[in-house]
Order: C-alpha cells, then sequence, then structure tokens
C-alpha cells in the first residue's frame, strides 16, 4: 500500500495504452496500465490515491459505466477523466455531469493531458484531505455519549443550554457539564468551530 | 459309216411301207359348182372346203365340175351335163359329192343315176329349200339360218345407251320373209326399244324416214330386193347408199353389206360355209354313215364388222363381243409381226428400262445435287446474313473449307487463299495459344468447344471472333473432320466490357456508401494510432528534457511510433483500396486474413453498437482465387447486415460469429452468424432482387451485388435463418490450394 499519486490508465488499444503510460510516466506519474475494463475494476484499491484515465468506448464496459462502478463502491470520489476517439457531445455531458474531471479526445496533447492529471491529483489530495477530517470527527463523535450527543445536536441547532435543558428535561447544570465534555471529547473550543463541524459531516450524508 | 448306211436304209424302206399304205387310202372328192368358176361366192366356199380337206388329209383329191345352171337353165343342157358327168366319173366314181350353190343340189338329186349311192354333201341352202327340195337320207350339209337376234344383240353392245331401232325391209320376197321374223325377234326383245318398221315403203320415201332417224338410234337392214313399187334393188347397194345418208349406225345379217357402209352383223361367211361342209365331208370319208348326219346350220357364224364403219358413228372396239372379225381395219404393225414385236419391244423396253433407270439414276443424283447446291446455298447465305462464318477443315488432307464470308470476318483481301495459316495469321499473338489450343482439344474428343479470340484486322483494329468447333468421327472412331463457325461477336464482347464496367461502377459506388456510413469507425481506428503516436513522441520529448534522459525508453518509444505509423497506414491503405476503382485482380487470397482485416476495420463500430465478435476460423490455411477487395466487399456487407439486424437485440446477446470452414467438397465456407432479428417472411426469397430492401436507409443493391460478386468467383452466396434466432450468411468459394499449416 502506497501513499503515491498513480494513474489508473484504462484503454483496450494496447498501442495507445503503451504510448499514455510512458508518455505519463515520462512526466514522473506512477501509472497503472490496464487494457480491460473489468481487471481494472478487479484491481482498483480506492485508497491509493491517485485519478483513473478512462477510454470511452471499449467492448464490455465503457468508460461511463467505469465512472458509475467506481463511485458506487467505495463512496469514495475517485477523480476520473475521460479520452475518447469520437468526442460526442452527449457522452461528454453525461461524463462531467458525473463528475468527471475532463473529457479530453484523442490525439491527446501531453500538456492537456497533464493538466487534467495535475487537476485530478488536487482534486484527489483535497477530498482525501477531507475524507481523513471527516473520519476524525467521526471517530470523535463516536466517543460521546447518547446525551453528549443529543447535546451536539441541540448546540449546533443553536439553542441556549436553557433552552436545551428544557427541551431534555433536566437541569441547565446538567447541560453545562455534557456540553463542556462533548466540546472536550470532540476537541473543539468554540461553537463556531463545532457548526463547521456540523456542516461538513452533512455535506458527507 | 456302216451305221450311216443302215440307218439311210431304214428310212427308205419305212417311206415305201408308208407310200404303199396311204395309196390304199386315197380318196377322191366331186365338187359340183351351181355355177361357173368365176361365181365368187361358190368358189371362196370350194376353196375353203379344199384348204380344210387337204389340211385333214394330203392324199383326198379333189375334182371340180362346173355346172353353171345359172346361165344354162334349159333341160338339155342339165341332161347333157349330168350325161358327161355319168360317163366321166361312172367307171371309178368319187367318194364324196360336194354340192355349191342352191341350185346345184336339185340337180343331183334329179340325176341320182349318174353317181349312185355316192354320198353328198351340200352346202349354202337355205331352211326353206331345204324343206322344199326333200333330200335323201344319204344327202347332207350345210344349211345356212340367218341369227338376226345376234346381230341385234352386236348393235346392242357397241350401242348400249341407244332405245331407239328402226327396222328397214323391203317389198320383194325374200324382204316379205324377213318381215315377221323381225318382227318376232323384237317382240321377245320385250319394251326395250321404241321400234319403227320401215316396212314396205316406196325407195324415196324409205330415203327420207332414215334421214330423219337421230343419231343414237340402231338402224337394221334386212333387205330389200324390190321397194313398194315394184322397184328392183340389188340389196347390197341398197346397203350402200341407205349407210351413206343414215345418220344412226346401220346393222345387217348379210355378209355382203359388210364392206359396203354397214357397221356388221352376225352373219356367216363363205369361208366357213365350205370348212363346214369339208368337215361333214371328213366324218363320212372316216366311216360315218351320212343319212345318221343330219344337215347341220353352219355353226362357224361370226360376228363381222367393219372397222371404217364403226369409225364413222364413233364406235369402241372394245366394246365388240368376243371373237368379233374386224374387217379393212388397216392392220397394225403390232398385229402383222405380233411376235417380232413384242421381242423387239421386249428388247427395246429392256434397254429402255434400263436407259431409264441410268437417266433417273443421273436425273436423280443431279437433282441430289441441286438439292444439296441449292442447301449449300441456302445455309451459306443464311450465315452470310447472320453474320457467320462456316469452315471445315480435313485433318488427312490438311485442308480447310470456309465460306466466303469469312473473308470480310477476318478482314482478309479478296485475292488471298484461304488456308489454315492466312486464319492463323490474322489471330491475335496472344490469343494465338487459346485458339490452337482449342483445336487440339477438340479433336482429341468430339465435344464441341467454344473459344473467343481477337484478330487484328488490316486497319488495325481488333475485333472479337467466337470459334465453335465440334469433330466429326469417321468409321474407325478417329476423329477426321473438324467443324464449326465463327461469330463477330465484338459487340457482345464490348457490351459485356460495357456491363463489367457498369458493375464495378456500382459497386465502387456501394463500397464507397458502406465506407461512408462506417467513416466515425474507420476515424476512430486511424485516429487510435495516431493518438499512439502523438503520445509516444511527445513522451520521447519528455523524456529528453530530462538531466539523464533514459535513451532505452526513447528508442522503445520511437519504435512504437514507427509500428503504429504503420498500423494507421495499413487502414488507410484498405480504406484506398475499397474506395478505389479498377478492374478485378484475380490472386490468391487467404480467406482468415481476409475476415480479419475486414473484421479490423469494422472493430470501433462493432464497438460502438456493442457487438461482441467471436471468429471461429479453420485452423489451416484457406486459399481461394479472387479479387480481395470485391471479396473484403462482401464479408463487410455481410457483418453490417448482421448488425443492423441487432439494432433492438439486447445488449448483452448482441453478438456476432465468423466461422470459416475448408470444407472437404473443395470449397471454402465463410460463414456470418448473428443474433438479430432474422430473415422476415416477407422478405424471404426477394433479399437477392437488387433495390430490395428492409432498411430505413437502405438502396437495397448489397446482397444483390454481393451475390453476383461471389457468382463471379464461381462461389455461392446464401442467407438463412439460424436456428435459436437470427440469421446465417454464407458465402462458399472453390479452394484455390489447401495447404496444411499452423494456424
Amino acid at each position: 500500500m502506497t501513499d503515491t499519486f498513480t494513474v489508473y490508465l484504462v484503454d483496450d488499444d494496447p498501442g495507445v495504452l503503451k504510448a499514455l503510460s510512458r508518455l505519463l510516466q515520462a512526466k514522473g506519474y506512477v501509472v497503472k496500465p490496464f487494457s480491460s475494463p473489468q481487471v481494472f475494476l478487479e484491481e482498483h484499491d480506492a485508497a491509493v490515491p491517485g485519478c483513473a484515465v478512462l477510454d470511452v468506448s471499449m467492448p464490455g464496459l465503457d468508460g461511463l459505466e467505469i465512472q458509475r462502478v467506481l463511485t458506487a463502491a467505495s463512496g469514495y470520489h475517485r477523480p476520473v477523466m475521460f479520452i475518447t476517439g469520437k468526442g460526442d457531445i452527449p457522452t461528454s455531458v453525461r461524463a462531467m455531469k458525473a463528475g468527471a474531471i475532463d473529457f479530453l479526445t484523442k490525439p491527446v496533447k501531453d500538456k492537456d493531458l497533464f493538466e487534467a492529471v495535475s487537476r485530478a491529483k488536487a482534486r484527489d489530495a483535497e477530498s482525501r484531505r477531507f475524507h481523513s477530517e471527516m473520519e476524525s470527527v467521526q471517530a470523535k463523535l463516536s466517543n460521546l455519549t447518547p446525551r453528549e450527543r443529543e447535546v451536539f445536536t441541540h448546540v449546533v441547532a443553536g439553542r441556549l443550554n436553557k433552552q436545551i435543558a428544557g427541551d431534555l428535561g433536566t437541569v441547565e447544570k446538567t447541560i453545562k457539564v455534557h456540553r463542556s465534555r462533548m466540546m472536550e471529547k470532540l476537541g473543539i473550543r468554540t461553537v463556531a468551530d463545532l457548526v463547521r463541524m456540523a456542516e461538513k459531516l452533512n455535506l458527507s450524508k | 459309216m456302216t451305221r450311216t448306211r443302215i440307218v439311210g436304209w431304214s428310212i427308205g424302206l419305212l417311206f415305201l411301207l408308208v407310200g404303199d399304205a396311204r395309196a390304199a387310202e386315197r380318196t377322191r372328192v366331186l365338187m359340183l359348182h351351181a355355177f361357173n368358176y368365176s361365181f365368187p361366192a361358190t368358189s371362196v366356199i370350194a376353196e375353203a372346203a379344199r384348204k380344210r380337206l387337204a389340211e385333214h388329209s394330203k392324199l383326198v383329191e379333189i375334182d371340180a365340175e362346173f355346172l353353171d345352171l345359172a346361165r344354162n337353165t334349159d333341160e338339155a343342157h342339165s341332161l347333157r351335163t349330168a350325161t358327161f358327168i355319168r360317163d366321166k366319173y361312172g367307171k371309178h366314181p368319187p367318194d364324196l359329192v360336194i354340192t355349191l350353190g342352191s341350185n346345184a343340189l336339185p340337180f343331183v338329186i334329179k340325176y341320182r343315176d349318174m353317181l349312185p349311192d355316192v354320198p353328198v354333201v351340200f352346202a349354202s341352202i337355205s331352211p326353206q329349200t331345204y324343206a322344199a327340195l326333200r333330200p335323201p337320207p344319204e344327202m347332207t350339209g350345210i344349211i345356212t339360218s340367218f341369227d338376226l337376234a345376234r346381230t341385234l344383240s352386236l348393235a346392242e353392245q357397241l350401242q348400249p345407251e341407244a332405245r331407239r331401232l328402226f327396222v328397214i325391209a323391203g317389198s320383194g320376197e325374200t324382204d316379205r320373209r324377213w318381215q315377221p321374223i323381225a318382227r318376232k325377234m323384237i317382240e321377245e326383245r320385250g319394251g326395250k326399244f321404241e321400234t319403227t318398221f320401215l316396212f314396205e315403203l316406196p325407195y324415196s320415201e324409205l330415203v327420207a324416214e332414215l334421214s330423219k332417224v337421230p343419231n343414237d338410234a340402231i338402224v337394221i337392214l334386212l333387205s330389200v330386193f324390190a321397194d313398194a313399187e315394184g322397184k328392183a334393188f340389188v340389196p347390197a347397194q341398197v346397203a350402200a347408199d341407205l349407210s351413206a345418208l343414215s345418220p344412226a349406225p346401220v346393222y345387217g345379217p348379210y355378209d355382203t353389206f359388210i364392206g359396203n357402209g354397214v357397221v356388221g352383223g352376225f352373219v356367216e361367211t363363205f369361208e366357213s360355209v365350205g370348212v363346214a361342209a369339208a368337215e361333214m365331208a371328213i366324218e363320212i370319208m372316216e366311216g360315218a354313215d351320212p343319212a345318221t348326219l343330219t344337215p347341220r346350220t353352219n355353226p362357224a357364224q361370226h360376228y363381222r364388222v367393219d372397222y371404217r364403219a364403226m369409225q364413222r358413228w364413233d364406235l369402241k372396239e372394245k366394246d365388240l363381243p368376243p371373237d368379233t372379225l374386224v374387217l379393212f381395219k388397216k392392220p397394225t404393225i403390232w398385229d402383222e409381226y405380233r411376235g417380232t414385236v413384242l421381242a423387239a419391244l421386249s428388247v427395246l423396253g429392256l434397254q429402255t428400262a434400263f436407259l431409264g433407270a441410268l437417266l433417273i439414276q443421273r436425273r436423280r443424283r443431279q437433282r441430289v445435287e441441286e438439292l444439296l447446291k441449292d442447301s449449300e446455298e441456302r445455309m451459306t447465305f443464311a450465315a452470310a446474313a447472320a453474320n457467320i462464318g462456316l469452315w471445315q477443315f480435313d485433318r488427312d488432307t490438311d485442308k480447310l473449307w470456309v465460306t466466303e464470308h469469312c473473308r470480310a470476318l477476318f478482314g482478309l483481301p479478296s485475292d488471298a487463299p484461304l488456308t489454315r495459316e492466312a486464319f492463323l495469321a490474322t489471330v491475335h499473338p496472344d490469343d494465338l495459344e487459346t485458339a490452337n489450343r482449342s483445336i487440339r482439344r477438340t479433336s482429341r474428343t468430339e465435344r464441341p468447344s467454344a473459344s473467343d479470340v481477337r484478330i487484328v484486322l488490316p486497319s488495325g483494329d481488333l475485333r472479337w471472333i467466337r470459334m465453335r468447333a465440334r469433330s466429326f468421327t469417321e468409321g474407325n472412331g478417329e476423329p477426321k473432320q473438324l467443324g464449326g463457325i465463327f461469330v463477330d461477336i465484338t459487340d457482345q464482347k464490348s457490351a459485356e466490357a460495357e456491363t463489367a464496367l457498369q458493375r464495378l461502377e456500382i459497386e465502387h459506388l456501394m463500397r464507397v456508401s458502406v465506407l461512408g456510413e462506417l467513416s466515425g469507425s474507420i476515424a476512430h481506428e486511424v485516429n487510435q494510432p495516431l493518438t499512439a503516436i502523438l503520445s509516444n513522441a511527445q513522451a520521447a520529448l519528455h523524456l529528453l528534457a530530462q538531466n539523464s534522459p533514459a535513451l532505452a525508453e526513447i528508442r522503445e518509444a520511437l519504435e512504437d511510433i514507427v509500428h503504429e505509423d504503420n498500423r494507421a497506414g495499413e487502414v488507410i491503405h484498405r480504406l484506398r483500396s475499397l474506395l478505389k476503382k479498377g478492374e478485378r485482380k484475380m490472386e490468391s487470397i487467404n480467406i482468415n486474413d481476409l475476415v480479419r482485416s475486414t473484421i479490423s476495420l469494422l472493430n470501433s463500430e462493432l464497438i460502438g453498437r456493442d457487438i461482441s465478435v467471436r471468429l471461429d476460423l479453420e485452423s489451416s490455411v484457406l486459399l481461394a482465387r479472387g479479387d480481395s477487395v470485391q471479396l473484403q466487399q462482401v464479408l463487410l456487407n455481410l457483418v453490417m447486415n448482421s448488425m443492423d439486424a441487432m439494432a433492438s437485440t439486447p445488449m448483452n446477446r448482441r453478438s456476432i460469429v465468423i466461422s470459416t470452414r475448408g470444407a472437404k467438397t473443395g470449397m471454402v465456407d465463410v460463414l456470418v452468424r448473428d443474433r438479430g432479428h432474422g430473415i422476415r417472411p416477407e422478405a424471404n426469397g426477394r433479399l437477392f432482387e437488387p433495390f430490395y430492401t428492409t432498411k430505413d436507409h437502405g438502396l437495397g443493391l448489397g446482397l444483390s451485388l454481393c451475390s453476383t460478386i461471389v457468382k463471379t468467383h464461381q462461389g455461392k452466396l446464401t442467407l438463412i435463418n439460424a436456428e435459436g434466432g437470427g440469421a446465417v450468411a454464407a458465402f462458399s468459394l472453390p479452394v484455390h490450394q489447401l495447404s496444411r499449416g499452423s494456424t
């Protein structure tokens, strides 16, 4: 398991596959070429940072289908870009709507390819960072008691301690204790940070 | 010598003996003529009798005495004559007396004592005279009786259509005796004739009546010794006069009428009387008792006719009764020299027949020759009109026969000899081998052959001649004659060329149209290597830009560039050949390669349509002879049809299987199977029709063209529904050469 950014290259044409691999490698990328989409899906590891460069038109599974499968499988947004011999508009629109980084037509200019790959790399890094944040937040949330989680929800909703106590049928002081413990467990000092965290969690849902 | 003498003696002795015996049997006959010797009738009778007697025996001696009783009617003459005969013949009386003429018999009876006991045979005595004389029994003879009925029957036979009868008799004693006889006879005939009796008429009236007689009537003249006015006539003269003026044929019972214009009748002749009398005499001489021999009616009565009279009234000789004596007919050579003529004729006939046969044969041969000539002329003319030349070649004599039209066909000058060499000289050098081969092949078998050769005309133009040839076997089975026709097929050839050109044009247009349809996919096929080339090149550039360039990697990149460029070049080459117009080029084709290269053109199209292709190719190399572009077109068409057919097939079922098989039948089979809708019932049987299509955008020429192309490759294209859905299109081509080898 490496953390090196890897370009997953899928094209059924061996000549093209080899040439694109060579180009990306010359630029210094780690490339994993696949001539079969099925083999690619089997060997794909979402944990590895990287992006997928997919040929649109391939026997068996085309690029758009692979994109869908990738998303459905991991719940993780692996940056995907397409290269195609027939740059027809409906296909490119569908691809872009599904979140593709780019839709490149063959023959691919190295600049365009590198630019797209570097964008994909940034997107992947960001996505990965966010993903790890979310993971730590989730881990912190899992440390809260049910009462603390209730208090978290009410605080994020903007309720005052007194109101929360009333809602939960207890005294304000008890709420204050739960609230300080919850803040401590989550490693957050201000209510503003707490709200931002809640927003992130909402986004990821 | 001795022997001869003995024979001589014997013969001499025999003669002596015979002579003696005959002397003993010698018979003497005395003929007593009533008239003098110049009286014709009795002379004829006597001569006929003498002949008959002489015929009977050479030992009959005949004496004759002429009583001349007509001129000397006095009793003294009779007595003198009787005395003379007694004195002359008394001592040696004759054995027999024959009287001639009716007056001679009464004389003999009266002077019976002059020659007592001598038998008497009389001739020409009428029944009436005989009855009146009552001769003694030893006197017998011939009584003349007229058979009028038979005279009439002669007339009836000569004139079967006649219905009117005129009977003439005068008013004399004899004439009147005839009248009742005639009436009775006609009465016995019944009502067959409408009869007019011209009896008892004055002669002038008779003549007037007779001249009014219709010309289809029968006139019978009995006798006219006197007319109603008492005028005396000689019957024979009357016969002559009346016959001359009668419109209808005249017949009569008297011998004397014949020769005087009368047609004829049943009459006795004086000769026959003589012969009959002689016959009776012979009987008596041979021992018959005259008393037992009753008088006879002359049996030798005859039908007698005058040929001249028959001709006058246009009567036919063939209608005469048998044994009719035809008088006054100029005897023909036939009649006179029947035997000689027959012999001559038969010789002549044989010669004629022989000559005739020869002539007929010659004529027949001439006719056959003429017919042959006509037939040949007609054939030659018809052949020339059809622009066909006829030829025949004899292998034995090396002689060539051709029709004149061949000269025009081959452009030979009018004075050039029509030899085999002259013809071969006109043949285009490239086709000379074809011409010779065709002749050799025909010589060996009896199968007719045809070959097309070009000939060079004097103008330098080319002309296509089709030479049809066939050999004819003669007797021993060795073909000797070659024959056939020459036909100018230049027009046909140019039409064929034109058609072929048009077909090529259409094929090309179809290919262009197919490629147009595939343009996107084909662009992709070119784009792929271009992509690889660009990427490789840029990769190489990036590598070069590095501090320590990885030269090995750069080399690989460049090698790949070359490879990918070749790949692109191949696609373009295939494309160009499919787009190119051109003549068919026959070459050896690896069928499996053909399938692979065709599929490579279609690759991206197949992917684009989500159709999987499986190739199930024969492991050995399959070679067929043909034009690769055309065959690729066929395969392209079939695969595209399969693709179109699967438009509504669920994606996971869309597949095409292309198989090749080197069948043991000597054919290469290529099968394209899809899982589409198959052949719809309404389309079945029409798929190969030009301009028939089931596609929205189709021209309807694809399969029609494919079928034509496969046929020109001596192959066959079929299209059937596959078991379990879809269709199978298959074409088979003759194997060019099947070599075992690795895949």
